[in-house]
This record gives structure tokens, sequence and C-alpha cells, in this order.
């Protein structure tokens, strides 16, 4: 579901258009705004120029304005000067001189002529008239009093020090006219004998209230503020041009003219404020007027003077967006007609999650990349269509097959022996396991009584695993119980099913068997092998053999293979274990193999023979073997037959074994009881002589027992067998009666004269090595030793 | 396994046994032979025992009885072929001294012999 989700959902800032529109507007905007930025620096620039430009104009204007004034004053100031020089007039018509200064220029304040006093001058008295202008009037005012001390004045001193018209710094005359005020002085001299000789200095105080007015006529043009400014040496006069004085509260005129010096001394005519002296960004030009060396300072705060590149810059930015919303929306609806398709298929594609794996696509023919897509996607569909129901029949194949193979299990299963098989048997336990490498195998063991107290016993491996190894097993299994069931012995067996499975074997299947017969009554175990591992015999006493043998070739190979019989004896209480190669091959995770050895050590171990406890010992440590879970190698099996006659109980001893079976006192109890004997003893390998020794003590001592007790006596005969010898120990509550005493037999006598009986007792005295009897509470008991090797 | 008596009605009469000749089948060898002897007079009677395989008192009780039937008329009971564990029985009870033959031929030139001696007598 994760993925469907996931594939349905792309988010918007995800999707095709989006990353065109995007793309497309991370290249136009910053392009845009490049320009944008450009120009309107282009049209700052022609702005601050055109500024400049301005202030020139401006400075030139205010210059001649200026210039108009100070030139009247400096010829008319001169004329009076010269005049006094050629025109050696008497002090008295002075003021009428000065009155006549004041009349002519209007824009001067005050004038005097003040005399030089000295040895060489035509005056001896300081003599200096002023008259100067109050309420429309003319004042009068005598400078050469001797407080004032004129000739001491720097208005007096810098014309007289430097011979040449001088003009004063400007100056506030306080106590005077109140007013700012310069002065121009121009010294006068009398012709003498001895050349021109200073007279004294004429001046004109000239009312910088005209500078003001003139400059506040002037026009500011797009310069928002402007200052006339005194030059730096003076005390400050600075006079607002034009409107100035009405928008310039916030600017300090002192600090502008600071600003204004520190800019001319850098020789810079046009540049911002500094921030300390205009808190809003203003442009500040200065000029310097050659006309007592006053400024012009002019001021435009910057976005005054840049309003009009600011709002093209407006306009143009508000262009720019629409521009761009346009380009924008032309965008999307471009991108969209391409990713529409590509949606739509997203959709259609990601619709299709878990077992619904079909989908539907859009339809019609598009013969861009989007069509080839589609149809690559309906290919795919189509082609997962197919998979899946191909996966589907495949998976219902599966299920029937792995139904059959469950059932065909089942029947395997059937074909061996249940457990009710082995508790019908009357003298031998048998216990089997098989463990299959898949559901069915190819391993076989069975069991069965066939005639006359014979158990048939087989263990088959077929040489494959799987179905085919199981159908052959099948077989192998019928064979097995039809042939088995007719009472052939085991060589004949493996024969006749060994030429009905060569018939039409092309498969080339073949299968090992080993097969055997056990007589219930006698422990005689007739085998033979096709080429099986031999079986192995766990003795009672915990000795583990192989059973040495002929063995054959394996079934289905070969039409006339013949098969040996292989004959041996088992002792109750000895149990039989036949296995198939996949106990001995059982594989460990480090490839080491289970081993015949191992078997071997672990039935030797094994506390006794029960078949069921053996099996399960087998199998336990076989799948132990498997690093703790059995995988799947080759099937595996084992079988356990221990032969259990009934009545007869077995013991372990310290130094062999001992057997004691009861004895039904008539001829066929007899001729049991010795039969067993005789099975043990070949079991434990005594030779065919003493076998037959053994059977004849045997024979005679029960034979003599049941005759003279006449039937109803309880017989009992104990085996014990050593290294060295056989002991039999023979118990019945028959009347006391001991055999050994009875009287001799004349072997020697003639035949008419021999007796017919009364050999018996001879020949078990012959062939014992030791006999005893004694009567032990109702019991007698006789006891027979035989060594395994005759005495001589 | 059994006792297998065969009957060969030749000259002499010869009992092939084959089996086991013991408590429980000499009764069975004793009804022959009880069948033998009431043929009439028999001078020579041969027990082939080349296929017993084992003999018990019991047996050799059967051998003491013909013996005790023929031999004291001067007859002869022979037994040929036996295997060691049965001569060993035999030999041990000496049930027959002097009538155990390893081989037919040894039975052959016995008999010839004697049938010589006869002769001679004669």
């Amino acid at each position: 579901m994760g993925a469907t989700s996931r594939s349905l959902s792309v988010r918007a800032f995800h999707t095709v258009r989006a990353r065109v529109l995007l793309g497309v507007l991370a290249v136009t905007i910053p392009i845009y705004a490049g320009a944008l930025y450009m120009s309107h620096e282009a049209g700052a620039r022609r702005l601050e120029a055109g500024a400049e430009r301005d202030a020139d104009e401006l400075a030139a204007r205010l210059a001649s304005e200026m210039d108009t004034v100070i030139r009247q004053i400096e010829g008319g100031i001169r004329t009076v000067a010269y005049q006094l020089e050629e025109v050696d007039s008497p002090e008295s018509q002075y003021p009428q001189r000065i009155r006549g200064i004041l009349a002519a220029w209007p824009d001067v304040y005050g004038s005097t002529i003040a005399v030089e006093v000295s040895p060489d001058s035509a005056h001896t008295e300081p003599f200096a008239p002023y008259y100067f202008r109050r309420g429309g009037n003319l004042r009068y005012s005598d400078l050469a009093k001797e407080s004032y001390a004129y000739n001491e004045q720097p208005w007096y001193r810098s014309a007289v020090d430097g011979g040449a018209p001088v003009w004063s710094a400007p100056y506030y005359d306080r106590g005077g006219g109140e007013t700012w005020m310069v002065t121009y002085s121009v010294p006068f001299f009398r012709k003498t004998d001895h050349g021109r000789v200073l007279a004294g200095v004429v001046t004109a105080d000239l009312d910088l209230g005209a500078m003001r007015r003139a400059a506040a006529s002037v026009s500011l043009g797009q310069f928002g503020m402007g200052w006339l400014a005194s030059p730096p040496a003076s005390e400050s006069f600075v006079a607002p041009i034009g409107a100035t004085a009405e928008r310039s509260a916030s600017l300090d005129e002192t600090a502008i003219r600071a600003a204004g010096e520190a800019m001319l001394e850098e020789h810079d005519n046009f540049a911002l404020l500094p921030p300390e002296v205009a808190a809003e960004p203003t442009y500040l030009a200065v000029r310097n007027l050659q006309t007592l060396q006053w400024r012009v300072m002019l001021a435009v705060p910057r976005d005054e003077l840049l309003a009009e590149a600011n709002g093209l810059l407006r306009r143009q930015t508000l262009w720019g967006v629409v521009g761009l919303l346009l380009l924008a929306t032309a965008v999307w609806f471009v991108a969209a007609g391409v990713a529409r398709p590509l949606h739509e298929l997203a959709v259609a594609v990601g619709s299709a999650s878990g077992d619904e794996l079909s989908f539907h696509l859009p339809d019609g023919a598009r013969r861009d990349e989007i069509g080839v897509l589609t149809d690559a996607l309906r290919r795919l569909r189509d082609s997962l269509e197919d998979h899946i129901r191909l996966r589907a029949e495949s998976l219902a194949e599966q299920a029937r097959l792995k139904h059959e193979l469950e059932v065909a299990a089942s029947i395997q299963q059937s074909m061996l022996p249940t457990r009710d098989a082995a508790r019908n048997l009357q003298a031998a336990e048998v216990a089997a396991a098989l463990l299959p490498a898949r559901e069915v195998g190819g391993d076989l063991y069975d069991y069965f009584a066939i005639r006359d107290g014979h158990l048939l016993f087989a263990v088959g491996d077929v040489s494959d695993k799987g179905i085919p190894a199981a159908l052959f097993m099948a077989r192998l299994s019928a064979l097995l119980r039809v042939l088995g069931a007719e009472g052939h012995l085991p060589d004949r067996l493996l024969a006749g099913i060994n030429a009905r499975l060569v018939e039409g074997n092309d498969a080339c299947m073949f299968v090992t068997v080993g097969c055997g017969v056990l007589n219930m009554s006698t422990g005689q175990i007739r085998y033979a092998s096709a080429g099986h591992e031999p079986p192995l015999l766990r003795e009672m006493e915990g000795r583990v053999r192989a059973l040495a043998g002929e063995n054959g070739a394996a079934i289905g190979i070969d039409a006339l293979a013949d098969y040996h019989l292989n004959e041996a004896f088992v002792a109750p209480g000895d149990t039989l274990v036949l296995c198939t190669d996949g106990v001995t091959e059982a594989e460990a995770e480090d490839g080491s193999l289970f081993g015949a050895e191992r078997l071997i050590a672990l039935l030797g171990e094994a506390p006794d023979g029960e078949p069921a406890s053996v099996v399960r010992r087998i199998m336990d440590t076989v799948v132990a073997h498997t690093t703790g879970g059995f995988h799947a190698t080759d099937d595996v099996t084992a079988m356990a037959v221990r032969f259990t006659p009934p009545g007869v109980e077995w013991r372990r001893e310290d130094d062999g074994a001992r057997w004691l079976l009861p004895v039904e006192p008539s001829a066929a109890g007899i001729r049991q009881a010795l039969q067993r004997v005789r099975g043990i003893l070949a079991a434990r390998d005594v030779g065919p002589d003493r076998l037959h020794d053994a059977e004849l003590i045997g024979e005679e001592l029960l034979t003599n027992i049941v005759r003279h007790a006449g039937g109803a006596v309880r017989i009992a005969v104990e085996c014990a067998l050593t290294k060295g010898e056989f002991v039999f120990t023979v118990r019945d509550d028959g009347p006391a009666f001991n055999p050994l005493e009875l009287d001799a037999v004349d072997l020697d006598a003639s035949i008419s004269q021999r007796r017919v009986g009364g050999l018996g007792v001879h020949l078990v005295k012959e062939l014992a090595d030791r006999c005893s009897y004694a009567r032990s509470g109702d019991q007698n008991v006789l006891e027979i030793s035989v060594l395994r090797a005759p005495a001589s | 396994m059994s006792l297998k008596i065969t009957v060969v009605r030749s000259k002499p009469p010869t009992l092939a046994l084959a089996g086991r000749l013991d408590t429980n089948t000499a009764p069975e060898l004793d009804r022959e032979l009880d069948k033998v002897l009431a043929g009439g007079r028999i001078e020579r009677l041969v027990f082939d025992v080349a296929s017993l395989d084992y003999l018990s008192s019991a047996g050799i009780r059967c051998f003491i009885r013909a013996r005790k039937a023929i031999e004291p008329g001067g007859g002869k009971v022979a037994v040929v072929n036996p295997q060691p564990a049965v001569r060993k029985v035999l030999d041990i009870v000496k049930a027959l001294p002097g009538g155990i033959f390893t081989s037919t031929a040894e039975l052959d030139a016995y008999l010839d012999d004697m049938q010589r001696q006869v002769r001679d007598k004669d």
C-alpha cells in the first residue's frame, strides 16, 4: 500500500510542471533583476551627472550675482581713494564724501575715512568719522575714540600692511549694525616730495544681508537645499539659498559647511553626506566661488534626486512582475500539457498493487514519447497479466502436486509395516524408523512372519530420491510381500525380485536390499544382500560385529544376478540392525560423515538391544550429527530385530552370558530346547563338533529325565557360556534321580548278552568334560561342563 | 529335520538313512527294521549313513536291535559311510565293533572276503 500512495500523490513541489516552472523562473528572474539593476544604476548616474551640472550652473550664477555687488563697491571705493590722493581735500570734507558713498550704494551699510597719524603725515590727530545706516537714516559715529584705536583694527591694518585694497572676512558687527558684514578697505596716499605717503584708509561695510537676499532670490533647480558660505578661515557665515530655510530645519548648517570643506580638501565635488550629518541619505555638491573664496553648497535627498530613476524602477519592476506572471502562466500550461498524460499514466500504473496488478491505460494514440511510454506500459501490463495468470496456474499446480505428494507419502507410509505387525510376532521384537529426505523417499523397510515361525525382514535403498525412487520402492515393496510370502529364502527371493525389476527398467534405477529370514525357534538367520551394507549384530553381551557374508549385485541391473545365502545364528537377546547408507553417510555441516565405526560404537554403548530404543538412539544421533536439524541429503532408515523366544531369559555376566530355557517335557519340547541351545552355541562361535556333542548330551539327559519322571515334570536348562567352556545346568522337580549312578553298560559283552539301552548316560559321561549331580530341595540338579575345544 | 529312510532291497539289503536319528525318529527306523526282519532270515544288513547328520543313543539302540536279530545267526550288520560325529558316537558306545566301514568299497571288500570264507568253509 505504501508504494501505491507514494505513486499516486506526487507532492506539488515535485511535479513535472512545478519543476519546469521553477527552472524557467530560476533563470529569468535573476536575468531580469540584473537588467533592472543596471538600468536603474544608469539612470541614477545620469541624474547624478545632471545634478552636478546644475550645481555648476548655480554656482556660476551666484558668483555672478555676488560679483555684480562686489565689483560696484570695489570700483566706487577705489575711486574715492583715488580722488583723495589726487585732490588733497581737507578732513572737513571727509564726512561729505562718506555720506556720498552711502548715498551711491544702497548695499553699503557704513563707511569711514580713517587718517594715518604719523610724523610724515599731514595729520597729527586721529580722525575717522563713520556714517552708517540705521532705521532709514544716516548715523554718525566717531571711530577716533581712544578706546577704539582704529589703527589697530584688522580692517585698517590689513589694508595698510598690504598697501592694497582688501576685503575682510565676514564678521558680525556687534554693538554696531548688529548684522553680518564684510568690509572693503582701500589705502590712499599723499604725494610728497619723498613720493607717495600713506594718508589713510577708506572703507565700506557691506551688509551681507544683500548677499543673503541675492542668494535667496536664486532658484535651486533640482536641489532642495543650498547655502552660500564664507571662506573657511573666517567666522562662519552661511546664507541659505532659495527656499532652503523652509526645509533645512533637520540639517545643521555648520556641520554641512564642515562636510563641504572636507569634500573640497579632497577635491570631491559631489558626494553623499555622512550619516551623522544627514540621517536621510543626501547628496551634497560643493563649489568654490572665485569671488571672496566663498563656497556654494547644494544638498538634495537621494530619494528626491533619484525620484525619476526610482519611479522608473518601480514601473519597470511592476511590468516585470506582470511579465513574469504571464511567462509563468504560459510555462505552467505548456508544462501541464506535457505532464498531464504523464500524470495520468502515473495514476493508472500506481493504482496497481498487491495481487491486482492490472490497470487501465489512457486510450488514444499519441505519437510522442508519452505514446511510446504508454505502448510500452501496455505491453508490460499485458505480459505481467500473463505472468500472474501463469503464476497462479503454477501455484495451483504446485498445490495439487503437494497434495498428491502428501497422499503419496501417506500411501508410502502405509506400505511400511504397522507397529501391530511387530506386536504379533511370537519370538522377535522389531522396530524401525524411516526419515525421508523429501515427502516421499526411496528407502524401504519391511518385516512379516512367513511359514513355520520364520520372520522375514528387509531394508532397501533405491538409488535416487523423490517420486521416481518412491515408485520403484513401491514395486519393490509389492514384490517383497508377494514373493516373500511364498516362503522363498532370501537368496531366491532377491533373485526373483531382481528378475522382475530388471524388466523394462529403462530408467536404470537400482536398489540395494538387505534381506534376512529369522527362524524364531532356533535363532538361525539366513541372509542375502543385494549390494547392501552387511547387517550389524549386537550380541546380548554388548559386542557388535558385522555379519560377514557374500554380497551380490544391486537389484535392477543384471537380470541374471544371483545371490548367496549366508547363514548365521543369533542368541536370544541378540539384536540385528539394518540401516541404509543414509545413516552412515549422514553429513555434518563440516562435511564429516556419520560413519560405520560411529554406528558400531553407538550400538555397543546402548544399555540393551531393545529394538525401539536402539532405533531411536540411531535416528536421534544421526539427526544430531547433521548439526541439530535434519537436512535432506538422503533418506535415513534403521531397523532393529531382536530375537526374543518366549519364556527364554538371558543375562549378561562378568565373564560371559547365561540363558535360561524352560523345557516342555515332551519329545517336541526337548527337540525345541535342543534347537535353541544349539542356536545359542552356534551364535557364539562354538564349532560344529562341539555343537553336536552338546546336542547329544542335552538329548540324552532330557530324554532320561522325561522317561524317568513319567511326563509330569518341570524342567529348565540353564546354559552358561564363558570364554573357555559352556555349562549346562538341568533342573527338574521330578523324583530324586541321579542318572550318573546308573549301572555301566558292558560295552564288550557279546551281542546276545548285550543290553539294548543304557547307552545315553555313557555317551554323556564320555562327551562331557565334567559332570555332577545334586539334589537341591525338591530339584534334581545336573551340571555338565563342556570345554569349547575338546580336551584331546 | 527329520529322518529319511530308503530301503534298498538289494543284496545285501541296505537301509539308507538321512537326517537325524534320535529319540523322536528312532521309532520310525524300528518300524522299517521290523518290516525288513519280518521278510525272512537275513544274513547281512547294511546301514548307509552317509547322509545321517545326527545320531543319539536312541538310534544306536536300533543298530543294536538289528545286530541282536541278525548276528546271533551268523549274520552281520554293517554301517557304512558315517560322518565323523556319527562315527564318534558309534565308537564311544562300541555299537558295531568291526562293523563300521568308511566307504562302500571297503564294505564290499569285507563282504567279498566274508563270502570267500563261507565258500571256503563250505
